[in-house]
């Protein structure tokens, strides 16, 4: 019965890739805020979007490479314009390229990772949006180095989560930059602590890391996109991640394939809901989308690229007099028209005055359509900035159940636009177990619509040193109703569970 | 020949003062100067997105030319290539006053470096910077201030001599990385196609790159191939033959095969090119051999010349013949699922550029360093791959040439014409007067 009334409901769905309107909202937001920098930020500029106050709100944690990074607290109006506010919060410091939430020591409060062009800053989150270092006391060692990667997961009966982060180039290395790729470093908690770092060498400038469930084993691998303007003798990469046994690179004889591309961002997402997920590489020209060639119980590790197939190569500009290659950075699959098919955004900018390049490159919002295939919409949308994007977040800044979108610039004010719609029926799901990773980082969420299936892997990291942290947004389409469940991270599944669209829904295990 | 601190005192301007002797004191080597600035352009070759193989030649060509003249102009043993080269006017000659050869050789290069990989991403012009004030104040220690000025005159001078003559060349400008914006394949069963999945390499690189004006050779259709073997689907066919020899030797490939594959792949943006590779050799051995400055330049100036012509001569075949590239033809008429162990480069098969240029430079550098000259190649060294030893310029051209075979990307005609044409084209380069 319950599944009758889901089919029926998707029998009138939202119109193919109806296109939603967003209103740049930058200015009238309050939203004053720069990345800048030169040689050390040409890469870099993150966003974290979490509820730092509890208000059910997203507030925005903003790099700021030169200047300091800043805590933007969320002060719109559920379902009404942005609005955000500047307020002190501990994390103002400088040489910040990026940020990510989450919470490390389990106690509900987000909790955030600065990667910086230094020393990198865990800083634990004490509610109202302060923050305080907290480095010694989980004795995580920041190091110094150019960080620009980050990724988490939690590892079987660990009381903290395992951090990977990603770092660049030697910072010093003046002269000759190429091949001075510094160590990535695995932060493996040791008790209620982290032990001395795990360097995953060889490394090879890796700007997108992410732990993953690639295979549908319920192991969790690292996936490292690495930039080949500086590596030697690099590719992309994939670290296997055993308990209690040192990270192990996946080769050749395991099927991995060499790839050499600008690594810039990961986006994942299962696109075909067969329980393997689908990657997009950023890049400089072509942008990837990687697909299991043989996916199925067993399968090795070996992608084919589908990205010219379903219109996502985004190489060049789509508008515009400028039709020099493009340069890609962070990328994000999500629904922005809640039509229940995974939407793709993607920053676009010049690295810096590269004129074989494209300097005015429009950001992409990819629209998926019934066959899978997605369209150009970020100029009828609005969200074609030519401003030199780095990071971002599609998230709902308002509370309206409808995507907003932030993007970092290089030099230049970071953007704020607001989803005015039209946008379809919609569904956020949070999780919620006791112990340790209290939100399942790692776990699966489906949300089934008739015979339609979305599949969510929860993760921490990718994009372009960029995250969000909070519940899972889907669009339902015109469906009125849902089934929701969770493949939890040790593998139990719970009962499908019906919910009714347009609301929050917890699932507590 | 000038030693360590090549210093010169001239009278007058003019030719006849150029035959002065040298004042030879011990300082600042100019050698370094000259190999510090290739390994730097290797790098940039690398790192800058429009230098595709023939682009890449083509630079070598000038910076070769303007470190020769650089040299040449203070230097009597060193006969100047004006008039030798097409196009190529008498170039400015010293003033009168004392020079310094490094800082004539320092003031060219930086110049030249700037100029042609001004397009370099952000990296790369900081390399270039910081490669500029630190020999710039090497060279400048200890010399007088007028000696200093009248040398850095000099060699930027002789450097915007030979730019401007390479801007009129043909190739001066490159859009889209080389790529044509649009492209409609031939109706023809032997014409090439696109062969990768990326949407700018739909259509061929640089299908102009023929015509541009050559440096030695009369023009780009001087060393004429013959044509490769007529296409035919029939099996026992010649054609059907050379593709079976790439398909059942990429099934039976040794792992010395597949390293011969990959050491000598040089990919765009992935490595120097194969001309970045053979420049490679020939820097290095200045270094480990203690080669003279002026040999030094000698052989990096006919080097750069034989290179840049050998790819002018194989894009006038490649865009004469237009053959499609073994992929295409093995997926079509042999096995739907085969792929070739490297990555099948985005032009026209025949002839094989690797093997041409090869063959150009083991002319060139047979020439000025001798026939069975052993040495170790280096190139691939800091990503990890060991040095290979040969006992002659000829087997490591060879050796080239057969690793497109090997991986897959080239018929074996096309690897022995295009062999044959580098060795023809390498001639014009080989028979310029140089040395005295």
């Amino acid at each position: 019965m319950r599944l009758a009334l889901a089919v029926l409901l998707l029998a009138t769905p939202a119109a193919a890739q109806d296109v939603p309107l967003f209103a740049e909202e930058t200015t009238s937001s309050g939203l004053a805020h720069q990345f800048t920098g030169e040689w050390e930020y040409m890469v870099g500029g993150g966003v974290a979007a979490f509820d730092c106050n509890a208000d059910a709100l997203p507030d925005l944690a903003l790099a700021g490479g030169t200047g300091k990074a800043v805590l933007m607290v969320n002060r719109s109006t559920p379902g009404g314009a942005l609005a955000f506010a500047p307020e002190p919060s501990g994390i103002e410091m400088e040489a910040v390229t990026g940020a990510y939430p989450i919470d490390i020591d389990s106690d509900g409060i987000t909790d955030l990772v600065l990667l910086r062009v230094g020393e990198n800053v865990v800083m634990r989150g004490l509610g109202d949006c302060r923050f305080e270092r907290a480095n010694e006391a989980w004795g995580l060692d920041g190091g110094d180095a150019w960080s620009t990667a980050l990724a988490a997961t939690w590892e079987a009966g660990a009381t903290l989560p395992t951090i990977a982060i990603g770092n660049y180039i030697n910072q010093r290395e003046e002269a000759y930059p190429w091949g001075s790729c510094t160590a990535n470093w695995l932060h493996r908690p040791e008790g209620d602590r982290y032990g001395a770092p795990i360097e995953l060498t060889p490394s090879h400038c890796a700007l997108s890391i992410l732990f993953t469930d690639w295979n549908g084993s319920g192991k969790k691998s690292l996936r490292v996109s690495n930039d080949r303007e500086y590596y030697e003798g690099g590719q992309e990469q994939m670290w296997h991640l055993e308990p209690g046994q040192p990270p192990r690179l996946y080769t050749e004889a395991e099927g991995w394939k060499r790839l050499r591309i600008w690594g810039m961002g990961i986006a994942s997402t299962d696109l075909d809901a067969d329980g393997y997920p689908e990657f997009y590489l950023t890049s400089m020209a072509d942008n990837k989308l990687q697909r299991l060639v043989a996916p199925g119980p067993g399968a090795t590790p070996d992608y084919t690229d589908i990205a010219w197939a379903r219109g996502v190569t985004a190489h060049r500009p789509f508008m515009g007099e400028d039709l020099r290659p493009s340069t890609g950075w962070h990328a994000q699959f999500a629904d922005v028209n809640n039509d229940a098919r995974a939407d793709l955004f993607v920053a676009k900018g010049n690295v810096w005055e590269m004129p074989d390049f494209a300097m005015a490159d429009p950001n992409n919002l990819l629209l998926q359509g019934v066959d899978g295939v997605f369209t150009e919409a970020a100029d009828r949308a609005g969200v074609a900035s030519i401003q030199p994007s780095r990071g971002g977040a599609v998230v709902d800044l308002n509370a309206d159940g409808a995507l907003d979108l932030v993007v970092v610039n290089r030099n230049a004010l970071a953007q704020v636009w607001r989803n005015t719609g039209p946008v379809g029926n919609w569904l956020t799901v949070a999780l919620s177990q006791p112990g340790p990773n209290p939100t399942a980082i790692g776990a699966w969420v489906e949300v089934r619509t008739g015979d339609h299936l979305q599949r969510h892997e929860i993760t921490v990291g990718g994009g372009h040193v960029s995250g969000i942290w909070g519940p899972q947004h889907f669009g339902l389409g015109q469906a009125s109703e849902a089934e929701v469940r969770v493949i939890w991270p040790d593998g139990s599944a719970s009962d499908w569970t019906r919910a009714q669209a347009n609301q929050p829904v917890t699932i507590t295990r | 020949m000038m030693q360590r601190r090549g210093f010169l005192t001239l009278g007058a301007a003019g030719l006849a003062l150029a035959a002065l002797p040298a004042r030879a004191q011990t300082g600042v080597d100019p050698v370094p100067v000259l190999t510090n600035w290739y390994k730097l352009t290797l790098q940039l070759v690398r790192h800058t997105a429009t230098y595709s193989p023939p682009v890449a030649a083509r630079a070598f060509g000038y910076l070769g030319v303007i470190g020769y003249e650089s040299v040449a102009a203070c230097d009597p043993s060193l006969t100047s290539l004006a008039g030798q080269l097409n196009g190529l006017a008498p170039l400015p000659r010293p003033e009168a006053g004392a020079h310094d050869m490094a800082a004539v050789l320092q003031a060219a290069l930086s110049t030249a470096v700037a100029h042609f990989f001004s397009n370099t991403g952000p990296s790369g012009q900081r390399a270039k910077a910081t490669m500029t004030r630190t020999q710039d104040a090497r060279v400048a220690e200890g010399l007088a201030p007028d000696v200093l000025a009248r040398s850095t005159a000099l060699g930027q001078a002789i450097a915007a001599h030979v730019i401007a003559w390479a801007d009129a060349d043909g190739g001066a400008v490159i859009e889209n990385m080389g790529f044509p914006m649009t492209y409609v394949p031939k109706d023809d069963p032997s014409a090439w196609v696109p062969t990768s999945l990326i949407r700018q390499q739909q259509a061929p690189l640089l299908p102009g790159w023929g015509q541009i004006r050559p440096f030695a050779m009369p023009a780009g259709d001087t060393c004429a191939l013959p044509p490769p073997p007529a296409y035919s689907e029939e099996p026992g066919s010649a054609f059907h033959a050379e593709a079976m020899e790439v398909y059942t030797t990429s099934k039976s490939l040794t792992a010395e095969q597949k390293l011969i594959a990959r050491f000598w792949s040089d990919d765009p943006m992935l490595s120097s090119t194969p001309p970045g590779h053979w420049i490679f050799i020939a820097n290095d051995l200045i270094t480990r051999r203690g080669l003279s400055l002026s040999v030094s330049v000698d052989m990096m100036a006919r080097l750069g010349i034989g290179m840049a012509d050998a790819f002018i001569g194989c894009w006038q075949a490649k865009s004469e013949y237009n053959l499609l590239r073994p992929v295409t033809y093995i997926k079509r008429v042999i096995d739907p699922a085969w792929t070739p162990l490297i990555n099948t480069p985005p032009f026209p098969e025949y002839p094989s550029g690797h093997s041409t240029v090869s063959g150009a430079a083991a002319t060139v550098l047979t020439a000025v360093l001798g026939d069975g000259y052993a040495f170790d190649d280096h190139t691939h060294e800091r990503e990890g791959m060991a040095p290979r030893r040969y006992d002659s310029f000829w087997q490591a051209a060879d050796e080239a040439g057969i690793s497109r075979l090997y991986g897959g990307i080239h018929f074996r005609a096309a690897i022995e014409q295009g062999l044959a044409q580098g060795r023809c084209i390498g001639a014009f380069a080989a028979g310029l007067r140089t040395l005295s």
